[in-house]
Formats: C-alpha cells, structure tokens, sequence
C-alpha cells in the first residue's frame, strides 16, 4: 500500500510517498518552488517524490493530510470572535485561503491532481509523533511534541509501541511554548517562523536576567506544563503578536536590522533558558509518567538543539531521537506513516538513520548543469575527489558539496552542503561575507567522523541530524574555534561510513591533512534562500556566491581567476 | 553540397546568424538567447508536472475501444511516448503509423516491434497522397520547409484517425526543445510565430498559398491552426506529450526502450541520433541552403536554454551528416522530373 502525506497551506509544505517495501521518499515544496518556507500546495514536491519512487499518482492508494482543517478552523474562528472587532482585518485576510484551500482539500487535490480516492485527515500532533517514533529505530518509546499550535492542541506526549502511537495528555492553545518562542523571535525583530534559530543562537550573547519574569508570564509548572499569561500576547488577532502589557513590561520591540542591544541580547539569553527549562520540565515529566528510556520527539521546538542537547544530557532518558525534520514539513511523513501503521496496521519497514529521503539527479544532468555555464565536466574517481577537496578545505577553500539524494528537513547533512575548515579562526567571518551573508552571531555546525566523536565532544552520542548541540571538549576547543558557540557547543552531525561513505571519506582525509576530524558543514545556499535541490541550483549558486570549489557528483570544478569563472 | 555561406552561431545556443530573425550581438549572443534571458528574468513558467499529465489522462482513461492514439514515427521519443502510455500509464493506446513514401524501413520496424512488445494494436498507413506536394515545393524552389506542410498533413490525418476511432487524446513524442506551452499545444507543438521561425513560417505560407490553384491539393490546410479547427469540427481530441511532463532526458528513456521494446537507432538520419524520414534531407538541405538553420537547430537551441542538452552535444547532433548523394537518391524517389 502506497501513501501520499502532504502538508500545506501554513508553512514549510511538504509531500511524501510512503509504501511498501522500504519505500520512502519525501521533499520540501520551497526546495522545487524556491519560495524560503513556501507554505504552496505542494505539487511539485509531490511530482519530484513520485518521480524519484519511479510511480505515479495512480500508484497512491490514500492520500493522508497533516492536520484537521475544519478542527483548526473552528479554533480560528473561535480567535476571531474573542478578538472582534480586531480581528475583522486578519479575518478578511484569512478566509479566501481557508475556503479556497484549506477547508476543502479534496477539491484542491481534485483540481490539481485528478484525485478521487481516499483522503486521510490526521490531527496534527500524532503527525509530529509519527513522523518521529514510526521511523526511529525503537519498538516502544515515549513520545514528545511541541510546537506553535497545531488543531487546538501545542503540546503532547504519549507513548509508541510498534505500530501504534497513543497520546496520553496535552496541552491546548493559547498556552504554547512554540508561539511564546516565536512572539518573542518577532519582538526581537526577526520572522516569525524563521528566526527561532537565530534567537537560539543570540541566547548565548545574554544573560538570562528576565527569566524570572517569563517564567511568569508563561505559568511555568514544575512538571513542565504551563499557561501563558495572555494579557502579554495578542495570538487570536492575527498581527503584532504581543501586547502593549508585554511592551512596558520588556520595553518596544526591536526594529528589524537595528543593533543588537543588550536588553535584547538578555531577551533571548531569558527566553532560551525559559524554553530549556521548560522542555527538561516536559522530558521529565514524561519519563516519570512513563518510565520509558527511549524518547522520540517532533514538531517545531524540537529543532530548537540547545534544548535537545540539554534533554539528552540532563534527563533520565538514555536514547533521544529527534526527527530531522521535526517541523511541518516532517509532519507529511508522519501523516502518511499514521496511516500506513496506526491505521492499517502495515509492520514498520524504515528506520530513519539518515535524512536522504529526497529526490537525486542523475550524472548527466550534472554534466549539462555545468557545461551550460561554461564550466569543465571532467569526472573524478571518489577517491581523489576526497582527497582533492579535503586538500582544499585544508587551504582555506569553501566548497559547495553536492551528492546524492537531497536532505529532507532544514538541515544540510553532506548531500547539499558547503563545507570549510573548523581550525581557522576566521572562517566564520569568511563564509558570512563571502556565501552565507548571515547574521555574525550565528554559529555554523560541523560534521564530525563518528568514531572520533568521544575524543572531541563531551557526549560520545550519535547524532546524524545535527540536531544536539553538544560541548566541545575545553581542551579541544582552541582547535576548532569556528565550529564552536560562544557558550563552547557545538551542533554536530556523526558521519559514518555505513551513512555516507563518501562524505566520511572526505572527513576521514581532512582528518588525516590535519589531525582534525570535522569539517564546518552549512547548507548550500544563500541567506534567506531555500537549500539547492538540483544540480543546476548548485551550479548557480556556486557562480553567484563566492565559493571557491564545487564538488557537484563526480564533477569536481574549481574557481579560476574572476574572468574564467564566470558563464 | 551548397549549404550557403558559413555564419557565427550563438555562443549560448546553437542558432547562426541569421537576420532578420537570429542576430548575433557584440557579445556573440544571439537574439532569441536575449529574449530568453529577458524572459526567465521576470518570471518562470509555472512548470509541467506529471501529476498534471495523470489528472489529463484520467479524463478519458478506458473511453472507447482505445483511449489514446500514438502518433508514432519509430524514433526515440515516440517510442519512448508508446512505451509509457502503455506500461507507466497503464492506458490503452493505438499506435498509428503513416509512410508518405519516404519512412526509412528501420523506423518502421522500430514500430512494429514496439507495438508487439507492448502488445498495443497498431494502425499503419501507407500513402501516395502528398507525394506530388513534395514535388511541387521542390521544383518551385520555395524556401518553405518541407517538414511544415507535412506536419500540417500528419496532424490533419491524425485527427482523422482519431475522428475515426473515437479516441479522445492524441500522444506524440515532442520532447521539451518543441514547445510544451498549453496555449501551443493546440497549434500542435510547433510555435510558428516565434521569431526564429518568421522567416520560415512566411516561405510556407507562400508557398500553401499557391496550393490554392493546384486541383489536386487546393483543399490542404492554410496553416497547422486550419488544419486543427477543421479537424476539431469532426472530433475533439486533446494533444499532449509525456516527454513535456516527465522530468528525464533522452538518454534515460532511451536506455529502456532499448531494453523493453528492442529499439534501434536507424542507420542514417539528421540529426544524427534522430529518426527522421529520407525526405527530411532534402528539408535540411533547404533550410541550411537558404536560413543558415533548421526546426531542429530552434529546437536544441531551447534544450541548450534548459540545460536538457548542452551545446556541444547539440552542435556535435547538429553536423551535416549527409551529403550529394543523399540528396540524389532522395529527388530520385520524388520521380525524375524533380531534379
């Protein structure tokens, strides 16, 4: 039996073809529609998936959507009335979408896809477990999600057995962890839904003088449960999400690109101590009511890996597995496992120990790719290639590293990477000028050989998502200064060679040229761009950036002098 | 062979110099590539997906003895077009061969193992009926390309066939170098008012105007959007291409068809990998001789565009791969008179 997930319409759409025999394919719509987070249906993920699976529509059995809509729009509605007649603006803005698209599902997968078989509403919290506990390699685990709102529901947890996911408590909207996150992220000048990480990141620049008072404002419980305040926030209205209480209580919010002040900096310091020490509440509290010491977690906060880092070493758990694409998008692979598992009770066939779950391209695609921008196409064996790059990297290049089948999730884990050398101090400032052009505060994660793992990390735990940030070893951490956090973390991804020979391969060189044996491992692309998915992505991206090597499949391509560089 | 006199071509694509229709600029960029680039600048086509092709398909899935006709030419993509609708799409279609005189015995074979292999029905049409067109165009020494009034007729007969059979789709094996827009379909893939083809669009025109005195032809469609309305007066049919949808370069589906329906490649035609008829030299010629170009080289040109080809591969497709004699045995089957 074949199923379609799909998510869509709110953000990071998504689709995923989930069948028999080990069959899993699954991608990100912003990936093919190149819109950072599109939130479109997702038809070109969709086709991409079923290419890749060599089937067709007509091949899908059910297709399963990763929520309820009418639930969620009951809840909307339900916002807008408290809120009215504030909320007249949002809700005029909110409805075409809701009756054009989101409530009437079938008509859109009519209209897009010819589509007359079942369709499979699943509430969107059991998607999020799903998506972890169905593919992680546990028979029975305790399960948490947290994220914005889903339906009515922003937190759960429950426990997974084989086939099977019950949830045993929630927690219900308004009281959200993920909103409290992202109300803060847009006080603090970011977007909302795509600043978290940057928030994460800036904590460590603060100092956590307000904890006191966002504990307050969010109810925080010991058993990790919570009701915010919400005279301090405004969700129901659909704009500003804070409230003029939570304005001269904290101050005016920061106007997007303004300096970073040193109230905001402690705002974010607060709000990451807040949201660690509310999910360590939540982690213990499941595995007190559980006793379980495997943990599988998913939705949004789940990618926030200050706090999974903290999970997995301060709470009695002694297994975490964190889905690599704990948010929405994850969540098209979850609802499709629900219903191939939880609802027809088909065994479990994939344990997800890597993210390749995307779609791949073929030699000779990646060959005209590079030959219509003027660039040479002579192939390399693996070997050299490894070699030849870990060279590179050695000598300070910046290498577009593109291989294989595409990540599924927000992570670049070695399919569509650029990578760098850790050792030197100023490549953290290089990749920001030169590629990324990203916020100076933000650190960048590093790939790391897995046996080597102990020698260079304080936690000897696999971690193939870079989805823990994890402490450097004090005595190591003068070696890789640019992989490191200002609070000495770093966020790791294990490489093994049973995972991705090739890229453990060009570790395992790098290791060799300089006894170090990570890499600096950042997603191939632009700031605010979405991750390359095809090989001519990549080669665009390698011309317009300044990368100095692009590794695209058995090409191996260097930059020469600016004139022979470009098309 | 008098191929005219030699032209700069484009450094992006493949298209030569050409004026009115194809000019090269300082840069040695080409016109069209220009317009392109324009073009792609200001937004993208939305793209063609498959799912988009199933949800045509299920429309008229198991309608009638035959739910698709194939128009079939023995080439790679067509059979690549046979192959799918058959096995991927699981519809059931009727392969349809025409031989105006001049089909290459290896073409034809090429289809009648494909329909075996895949155990379609195959409906093969043998013609005299536009030999005398042929003739007429060439010793009037028109400038119109060949392959022109002949696809006006193919499609024309087509229809026909369709019209026939009640087959609501016809599948051809156009690849995405012709154009694959919904607004072009209708006029059957090939964009006549697109610049690089104004000057050869007008020699056709030209020349079907002066069909009008011929008793034997005054009837032949003006143009591909006569012929098109007349036939949709009689029957309705959608005209699509797998290849248009599919996200897979020649080289992939010719390696299965290869293995799953004994696909061959014929020994001689252009552009070398092609499998085009005997009379499609005499075009070539033609259109070398007086535009410096041909359909084939507008329609590379945009795969080299969409990174589907690259240029060498296209200019190496591209050669001359035939000369005099060639020529000679072809004006011999068109009878004595037209050399």
């Amino acid at each position: 039996m074949t199923v379609a997930g799909l998510s869509a319409f709110y953000h990071d759409s998504a689709a995923c073809v989930a069948g028999n025999g080990g069959l899993l394919v699954a991608a990100q719509e912003e990936r093919l529609d190149r819109v950072k987070g599109s939130a479109a249906f997702p038809g070109r993920a969709l086709d991409a998936c079923l290419q890749a699976a060599g089937i067709t529509i007509m091949d899908v059995d059910e297709i399963a959507f990763y929520e309820k809509p009418f639930l969620k729009f009951e809840r909307m509605l339900a916002d807008h009335l408290r809120a009215f007649p504030f909320s007249y603006a949002s809700f005029r803005r909110t409805m075409p979408a809701w009756l054009g698209e989101r409530l009437v599902l079938p008509l859109v997968l009519r209209r897009n896809l010819g589509w007359e078989r079942p369709v499979r509403f699943v509430t969107h919290h059991l998607a999020h477990a799903a998506s972890a506990f169905l593919v992680s390699p546990f028979e029975e685990a305790a399960v948490l999600t947290v994220d914005g709102v889903g339906e009515w529901t922003t937190t759960a947890w429950g426990i997974g057995r084989g086939t099977s996911i019950e949830i045993r408590e929630e927690i219900r909207y308004p009281d959200s962890l993920g909103l409290l996150y992202t109300a803060v992220t847009t006080w603090l000048g970011f977007e909302a839904n795509r600043g978290e990480g940057k928030v994460m990141a800036l904590g460590g620049f603060g100092r956590p003088v307000l904890l006191d008072r966002l504990r307050q404002v969010a109810g925080l419980r010991p058993d990790g449960s919570f009701r915010l305040d919400q005279s301090f926030f405004r969700f129901e209205r659909g704009g500003v999400m804070w409230s003029p209480r939570f304005e001269r209580e904290f101050g005016p919010p920061r106007v997007p690109g303004s300096d970073l002040g040193e109230r905001y900096l402690d705002m974010a310091a607060s709000l990451q101590a807040l949201l660690e020490e509310a999910m360590l509440a939540l982690a213990r509290h499941v595995h007190e009511r559980t006793g379980l010491r495997r943990l599988c977690m998913a939705g949004g906060v789940a990618l926030n890996c200050a706090a999974n880092g903290r999970i997995l070493e301060e709470t009695p758990f002694q297994e975490v597995f964190v889905q690599p694409a704990a948010g929405d998008a994850g969540a098209a692979l979850g609802a499709a496992a629900v219903i191939r598992h939880c609802v027809h009770g088909l065994p479990r066939e994939v344990v997800m120990r890597d993210a390749f779950l995307g779609p791949e391209y073929p030699v000779s695609r990646m060959r005209r790719a590079l030959a219509a921008r003027g660039l040479p196409t002579t192939e390399v064996p693996p070997e050299e290639m490894q070699r030849r790059v870990a060279d590179r990297i050695a000598s300070g290049a910046v290498v577009g590293w593109f291989q294989g089948r595409m990540e599924f999730g927000p992570r670049a884990l070695g399919h569509r990477s650029i990578l760098a050398d850790p050792r030197n101090p100023a490549m953290k400032d290089i990749l920001n000028a030169r590629v990324k052009h990203r916020e100076p505060f933000r650190p960048y994660g590093a790939s790391v050989l897995a046996e080597e793992t102990g020698a260079w990390f304080e936690r000897d735990t696999e971690s193939p998502f870079m989805l823990f940030a994890v402490r450097v070893r004090p005595e190591q951490r003068s070696r890789v200064p640019s992989a490191l956090h200002v609070d000495g973390t770093c966020r790791h991804q294990t490489v093994t060679p049973e995972s991705d020979p090739l890229y453990h391969g060009l570790i395992r060189q790098f290791h060799g040229l300089t006894g170090v044996p990570m890499v600096i491992n950042t997603s191939f692309n632009d700031n605010n761009e979405p991750i390359v998915c095809t090989p001519e992505d990549a080669v665009a991206c390698f011309l317009k950036n300044d990368l100095d090597v692009l590794a695209l499949g058995p090409f191996l391509v260097e930059k020469g002098p600016p004139e022979t560089a470009s098309p | 062979m008098d191929l005219g006199p030699e032209r700069p071509i484009c450094k992006r694509c493949v298209l030569p110099h050409s004026p009115p229709d194809i000019v090269l600029d300082a840069e040695g960029v080409c016109s069209i590539c220009r317009q392109e680039e324009a073009r792609q600048s200001r937004s993208d086509d939305p793209p063609l997906l498959e799912t988009d092709f199933v949800r045509l398909l299920q429309k008229h899935r198991g309608k009638g003895t035959h739910d698709c006709l194939v128009m079939c030419s023995g080439g790679k993509d067509s059979t690549a077009a046979l192959y799918y609708m058959k096995r991927r799409y699981r519809m059931n279609p009727l392969a349809f061969m025409f031989d105006h005189g001049f089909e290459q015995q290896d073409a034809i074979d090429n289809v009648r193992r494909a329909a075996d292999a895949l155990g379609v029905d195959l409906l093969f049409y043998r013609t005299d009926a536009v030999r005398g067109l042929f003739r007429k165009m060439v010793v009037s020494g028109s400038r119109a390309v060949l392959c022109h009034p002949c696809s006006i007729w193919y499609m024309s007969l087509t229809f026909e066939m369709a019209a026939r059979f009640d087959i609501p789709l016809i599948i051809a094996g156009w690849t995405k170098g012709q154009s694959a827009r919904p607004g072009v379909m209708t006029r059957c893939a090939c964009n006549v008012d697109a610049p690089e083809y104004r000057s050869m669009g007008e020699a056709t025109k030209a020349f079907l105007k002066t069909l009008r005195d011929d008793p034997q032809y005054r009837d032949f469609p003006s143009s591909m959007e006569e012929a098109v309305a007349r036939a949709r007066k009689r029957h309705h049919a959608t005209v699509l291409s797998p290849h248009w949808f599919l996200d897979q370069a020649a080289e992939d589906y010719v390696e299965v068809i290869r293995r799953e329906v004994g696909w061959r490649p014929v020994a001689e035609s252009y552009p070398a990998g092609s499998t085009n008829c005997s009379l499609n030299f005499l075009s070539v010629w033609n259109s070398l001789r007086h535009f410096g170009y041909t359909h084939y080289h507008v329609e590379m040109a945009k795969m080299v565009r969409q990174g589907l080809m690259t240029r060498e591969e296209a200019l190496r497709a591209l050669e001359v791969n035939f000369g005099d004699e060639t020529l000679a045995r072809v004006l011999e089957r068109l009878e004595p008179p037209a050399k």
